[in-house]
């Protein structure tokens, strides 16, 4: 069983993201889970959500306490995104407008604020980062770009353009900037 | 024959969604956090035609279940649900539909109570409800949730007592998970359309619920308890004939896992209990032979079920999400010794309370906790 956590800021869209990774498991003939913790919502706030993919029935119901991926939708949430909980050989994927290494952790980089931008995806709230990161999270998943592409039509059938645009650019230009793992002791 | 359908969905969608197979035609309702999504969904489908029902909003939750008694007294399948205070409000008017022997289905998501506030879930607000007459079930999953409304219809109209089917709040009802749809044709076999031997028509006036002397009132109260634990065959036999029809299965009084050869036992409800699954495993994997009792039904309590299904010379450990206030512990612990006394002397109890206001239960807290109980 995969589990992985969101780290975000409350408007930020991590339900959404949260959900369609749960949809591209089952797309991609898994068993998905989404579990955001719902607290007192507020815009800025920090949130989080608990996503599970597995072959088999997923049992698990808990927020996911130490997790094989951890998802940082803005750079200011990384330090407090990881002594949150992640497994000793867990990854961190991070949205940054430049690289940003976690020590210990492999990590994936990308700017999914730029892509947002460039691609036209606003809220009132702001660029649609969480339509980047669910491109960015399925390669690096090794989910197929078909799979990514057929939940995003599913999700918002006949007005995916730009979603799949801006997906599709995240899935092809999030990178892995540090490979050094944990030593356990 | 058509075939079944998987979508993703929540836990709250799954009931509405279960509601909507049932055919229900009256649907009284109030908002509640985490229930609340279910009256939305339901409200959404009577609107744009896709559920022939009456959504009836109304002020307040005692009013929502009197609404729902009185419709039900006027002989339509009634569905409502709520959560936590809610439930607490409705207390009298639970009294009046088991008393008065509708078979109303409600869900309560289970959250802890006030004071202080809480969102999150526990079990205090259902196990509060255990002297109301009513039948409840205890679900584990989102898939349990709708296959176990279903069966809950044909329970309670079977042998006319409402049913209460608990789930926890969000970690159920907030929860996309795969859902399987079965083709509403097999729902249809499952749940014919409900016909009452008797209802309040205009066209033909009685009197329902009047005074009683003492005999009579004696008389119902002797029934109502001699049905309650009269259901327990309808239970095992609706869970038997919806796996017939549907293929699916979540236990029928009890669900097991791992149990035949445990030396350790875990015993609990609700969304923990498959997250303890995993924990037995574990567990396994340590050495210890440990296993998982899950009653589905919390009343009428599975005391022959439990008492065949435990192994010789168990632990058993039972893990409450809520308190038995004035007893040390918690609630289903009290009700298990009550009925292992004298009949399983061979088995030890041992309980802790945890959970309590949505605080996380892991895999790896409860298999801990186990592990610690064993040396107690």
């Amino acid at each position: 069983m995969l589990e992985m956590r969101i780290n975000g800021f409350g408007g930020q869209g991590s339900v959404t993201l949260a959900h369609l990774l749960a949809q591209a498991a089952l797309e991609n003939g898994e068993q998905g889970q989404a579990l955001p913790f719902f607290g007192v919502e507020r815009r800025g706030a920090p949130v989080r959500a608990a996503v599970r993919m597995s072959p088999t029935t997923i049992h698990a119901h808990s927020q996911c306490e130490l997790p094989d991926y951890v998802v940082v939708m803005s750079e200011k949430l990384t330090e407090a995104a990881v002594s949150e909980g992640i497994s000793e050989i867990g990854t961190v994927i991070i949205n940054a407008p430049h690289a940003v290494a976690v020590q210990k952790y492999p990590t994936w980089h990308v700017d999914a604020d730029a892509i947002a931008h460039e691609a036209g995806l606003f809220s009132a709230d702001g660029p649609l980062i969480n339509i980047p990161l669910f491109g960015a999270v399925c390669r690096v998943l090794n989910i197929p770009q078909n799979i990514m592409e057929q939940t995003i039509m599913n999700k918002w059938p006949g007005n995916g353009e730009r979603n799949l645009d801006a997906a599709g650019k995240a899935y092809n230009t999030v990178t892995q900037i540090s490979v050094k793992r944990a030593v356990s002791a | 024959m058509k075939a079944a359908q998987v979508i993703m969905d929540t836990g709250t969608h799954a009931a509405a969604l279960a509601v909507k197979s049932a055919r229900v035609d009256v649907i009284p309702g109030y908002p509640i956090t985490p229930q609340t999504s279910i009256m939305e969904a339901i409200a959404g489908m009577v609107e744009n035609g896709e559920l022939n029902a009456r959504f009836i909003p109304v002020e307040g939750e005692h009013s929502v279940l009197a609404a729902a008694v009185a419709a039900s007294a006027a002989g339509a399948r009634v569905f409502t649900a709520t959560s936590a205070n809610g439930l607490l409000y409705m207390h009298e008017v639970l009294h009046m539909a088991s008393g008065g022997r509708l078979p109303v289905v409600m869900c309560n998501v289970n959250r802890g109570v006030f004071a202080p506030w809480t969102l999150w879930a526990d079990h205090q607000d259902s196990f509060a409800q255990r002297d109301t007459g009513w039948i409840q079930y205890h679900c584990s999953s989102n898939q349990e949730v709708f296959n176990t409304i279903l069966q809950a219809f044909r329970v309670a109209e079977q042998i006319n007592i409402p049913v209460m089917v608990n789930f926890d709040g969000f970690a159920i009802s907030h929860c996309l998970m795969p859902l399987t749809l079965p083709p509403q044709e097999d729902i249809d076999r499952f749940l014919p359309p409900h016909k009452p031997e008797w209802r309040l028509d205009p066209a033909n006036p009685s009197s329902f619920s009047n005074v009683t002397m003492a005999a009579e009132y004696a008389t119902f109260r002797q029934l109502l308890s001699d049905d309650i634990m009269a259901s327990i065959p309808m239970v095992k036999q609706a869970a038997q004939e919806y796996k017939e029809i549907t293929g699916m299965w979540d236990g029928d009084t009890i669900d097991t896992y791992r149990l035949e050869d445990a030396e350790v036992v875990a015993f609990a409800v609700n969304s923990m209990a498959a997250e303890l699954r995993l924990s037995i495993d574990m567990l396994r994997e340590q050495g210890i032979k440990a296993g998982l009792l899950r009653p589905r039904l919390y009343l009428p309590f599975p005391t022959e079920d439990i008492i065949s299904a435990l192994p010789k010379n168990a632990q058993v450990m039972v893990l409450d999400r809520n308190y038995n206030y004035g007893h040390p512990g918690g609630i289903l612990a009290s009700e298990l010794k009550s009925v292992l006394y004298g009949r399983r002397n061979d088995i030890t109890v041992k309980n802790r309370v945890m959970g309590i206001g949505g605080i996380d239960l892991t895999r790896r807290f409860m298999a801990s906790e186990i592990r610690a109980m064993m040396d107690e």
